[in-house]
């Protein structure tokens, strides 16, 4: 329980533990890859794009269940390509509807 | 003084309308409004033959013309008519100005025109001046010393222009098409003090201001305000008449013989209906709403298309066929265990932002105006230096985008292939940049909506006295959004959702609403007016406002026509309000009120005064018109008859001079006492 504890103070999400992958579940628990349920995924999804969100890297060798390699590998993929563009994330939804907010928000200050 | 109208048009081209020109039409035309003179100007074309069997029919002097196209604007083009050779030559230069403009919205360059017609200076140049399309100010400049004079296409204009030193000599003209069925003819034309038409004459005239004129006799503060030869002022007219004598038909006449005009009809402003006001108010107002909505249309638009259960649906079949694919792992063969079988594809960067960034820095770089303040912050070898880093990261991102594309064309390709020799499914793939980005569009639309239902004035508009505020106000009720909706569509199972901005979206898109309407069904914009107190309005002061409202409008025309003001007011207000805005209107545009109430009529103090009457001559009904000042004791006709003008002002505002008597004498002093 200690090292859930730290790992999520470092914001870790996904690990490699075991020879097998693990994913911090809503309840802050890890578990197994294999059980990660399309929720997991969307906690995961918020989580990856508004905190430090940190992984594993994926190798192989460290990685000995079969079924594990493959949902763990691409799991991992999608959240680097995801972490890899959060600072466009950022930006794309900086400047989302800016002249719509500003201009209902404004409306509404001058009331 | 010749009364000239250079602006004819007897060819139906493909900048008209479609007419079949009628000769006898034009001569009629030339006899009643006594013209002395006219150019035939059609667009782009110059019909010889035709132009000589005109020539050859009318007793006055017919000039060859053309109405070209230049540089988006249009030009009338007169030729001398002296010598037939000199025709022969002009008609041959129209013809090429008519090769060369084929459709309505062509036209020929400066350079063009110039090269067609080598010797300018033979010919009288009228551009369009202020009058649509226009001849652009730079394009009159290039061509100045030629050009003295310009068409306008009001008598306001016309009057601006003669006392405007920098402006050019107006002219004025019918720009009439001559067919069998035309029941009115135009009575603008342009009279020059000249003894004998020629076109050097003409031209000479067309350089000064003090030979130009509305009128033969009375100058320019007169205009002949119908074919059959009344003159009002360009000021302000009362015409006065007994019931049935034809004032309406003369408003009727003016308002058929000219454009643009303002024609407040009688009765048309009684506004008895508040519901029928507000719906006037608000079509009035469309701007308004249409403006504060803009940008909201813009978020609506963004987010119609996106799927929130799509996306999650995406996410849970992308999460499915990988379990499944990983638990599947035993039975793989050698097809599913190829490392692309499982790949997911790549995502590609979005190089929008890169590209906004890579603009700001062009147009810090290329910024004149604030130069200085730039460069004393940032030096301009850093800026460009900032710009081709930028521009080298965009090429390097590009690049790679571009692999990746390819790589996940190749990757879709391979994996179609293997699916087909191996039992085991393909892990789908799923984009999770996209799902998170229309998650947080979702989001930001949800709090917009949220903020523009919250009810706020967002206009306010005063007409002397009346406020019109605008109020945004969500929808009560499903039928409260019948207001928007003109088709015949239930919107209850929508409106239910209609606090979940998402879901009623989705609603309204079930519901059948059009994508580019869906924006109108968040809130309702409600226009109120308000009197002088704050309050809304009642019956008699909706009925006030609709005429403040409509002269004021006024003044975007070329002249004011109102039919008994009274009709739908009471004097205090048709005097306190209605009498000093028509006054004011009536120092920019003619104006003609028709009316039976003194306090319109006397109180009002026109500059002219008209009077119709009906008589039965010979068994046939006769309508008269007279006119004159209003201190004339006689009013005259166009032939010379006189009637007295003291008689007519009680016949027609007090009921005859014995009931004015009556009513001062017993019932005002009875009442004073």
């Amino acid at each position: 329980m200690n090292t859930k504890k730290e790992e999520l103070r470092l914001m870790k999400y996904l690990k490699i533990e075991d020879n097998k992958g693990h994913y911090i579940s809503q309840t802050g628990d890890w578990c197994e890859i294999d059980q990660i349920s399309k929720d997991d995924l969307i906690y995961l999804l918020n989580k990856a794009i508004s905190e430090d969100f940190k992984m594993d890297e994926y190798l192989e060798e460290n990685v000995g269940h079969k079924a594990h390699q493959i949902v763990y590998k691409s799991i991992h993929e999608k959240f680097s390509g995801l972490v890899e563009n959060k600072n466009v994330f950022k930006d794309e939804c900086d400047s989302l509807f800016k002249a719509a907010i500003e201009k209902y928000e404004v409306a509404d200050e001058e009331e | 003084m010749k009364k000239i109208d250079l602006h004819i048009h007897t060819v139906s081209t493909i900048s008209d309308y479609h007419f079949e020109f009628d000769l006898s039409k034009l001569k009629e035309y030339v006899e009643k409004l006594e013209i002395d003179c006219i150019a035939i100007t059609n667009h782009n074309t110059f019909d010889f033959d035709q132009f000589n069997i005109i020539r050859d029919s009318l007793d006055i002097v017919v000039f060859p013309g053309i109405e070209i196209d230049l540089e988006g604007g249009h030009l009338l083009l007169i030729s001398d008519n002296s010598e037939m050779s000199e025709i022969n030559d002009f008609s041959n230069k129209c013809e090429r100005v008519r090769k060369l403009i084929n459709t309505k919205d062509e036209y020929i360059s400066l350079e063009q025109f110039k090269e067609i017609f080598p010797s300018l200076d033979k010919y009288l140049l009228i551009p369009h001046y202020h009058k649509k399309p226009i001849i652009k100010p730079e394009v009159i400049e290039q061509i100045e010393t030629l050009i003295s004079a310009g068409e306008v296409s009001s008598y306001k204009k016309f009057k601006t222009c003669v006392k405007d030193e920098f402006s050019l000599v107006p002219v004025i003209f019918s720009d009439t098409r001559y067919f069998s069925e035309m029941k009115n003819f135009s009575t603008q034309q342009t009279w020059v003090d000249l003894e004998e038409i020629t076109l050097s004459g003409i031209k000479s005239c067309l350089t000064d201001k003090q030979k130009v004129f509305l009128t033969k006799e009375e100058g320019n503060d007169f205009f002949q305000a119908t074919a059959e030869g009344l003159m009002l002022s360009t000021g302000l007219n009362v015409l006065l008449g007994e019931r049935s004598t034809g004032k309406t038909v003369t408003l009727d006449k003016i308002f058929n013989t000219h454009e643009n005009i303002k024609y407040i009809k009688q009765f048309s402003l009684l506004q008895n209906d508040a519901q029928k006001f507000e719906e006037l108010l608000s079509r009035r107002h469309s701007t308004v709403s249409e403006d504060y909505l803009k940008e909201f249309k813009k978020v609506v638009d963004n987010v119609k298309d996106i799927d929130l259960q799509q996306n999650i649906n995406d996410i849970d079949k992308y999460l499915n066929s990988l379990l499944k694919f990983a638990s599947d792992n035993e039975k793989a063969d050698a097809y599913s265990n190829t490392k692309l079988f499982s790949e997911n594809h790549f995502g590609v960067k979005d190089l929008l932002g890169l590209k906004k960034l890579i603009n700001a820095t062009i147009t810090l770089r290329e910024n004149t105006e604030f130069k200085t303040i730039i460069d004393r912050h940032i030096n301009l070898a850093s800026l460009k230096s900032l710009e081709i880093d930028l521009m080298k990261e965009y090429i390097r991102i590009e690049e790679a985008n571009l692999k990746k594309e390819w790589i996940n064309n190749l990757i879709t390709k391979v994996k179609d292939e293997l699916r087909f020799r191996t039992s085991l499914t393909v892990p789908s793939d799923v984009d999770f940049y996209r799902i998170m980005i229309e998650n947080e569009k979702m989001k930001k639309f949800v709090s917009i909506v949220e903020n523009i239902k919250i009810e706020k004035e967002i206009d306010r508009k005063e007409i002397r006295g009346f406020k019109i505020v605008a109020t945004t106000k969500p929808f009560a009720n499903a039928s409260h959004l019948k207001k928007i909706c003109n088709r015949q569509i239930s919107l209850v199972n929508a409106y239910d959702k209609y606090l979940k901005p998402y879901s009623y979206l989705v609603a309204l898109k079930k519901a059948d609403i059009e994508d580019t309407e869906l924006f109108k069904y968040f809130i309702d914009i409600e226009y109120k007016t308000l009197n002088k107190l704050g309050f809304p309005v009642s019956g008699g002061e909706r009925s006030e406002f609709n005429l403040l409202h409509e002269i004021n409008d006024a003044l975007k025309h070329n002249m004011l026509l109102i039919d008994e003001p009274e009709s739908s007011f009471d004097n205090i207000f048709l005097k306190n309000e209605v009498n000093a805005l028509l006054r004011d209107i009536s120092k920019s545009i003619p104006v003609i009120i028709v009316t039976h109430n003194s306090t319109v009529g006397a109180s009002i103090k026109p500059h002219y005064v008209g009077c119709t009457k009906r008589e039965i001559v010979d068994n046939k009904i006769v309508y008269k018109t007279f006119s004159g000042y209003p201190s004339d004791k006689q009013l005259k006709s166009v032939d010379g008859e006189t009637i007295d003008n003291f008689e007519i002002m009680l016949n027609c505002l007090e009921a005859g001079q014995d009931e004015y008597e009556k009513r001062r004498t017993e019932a005002y002093e009875i009442l004073k006492n």
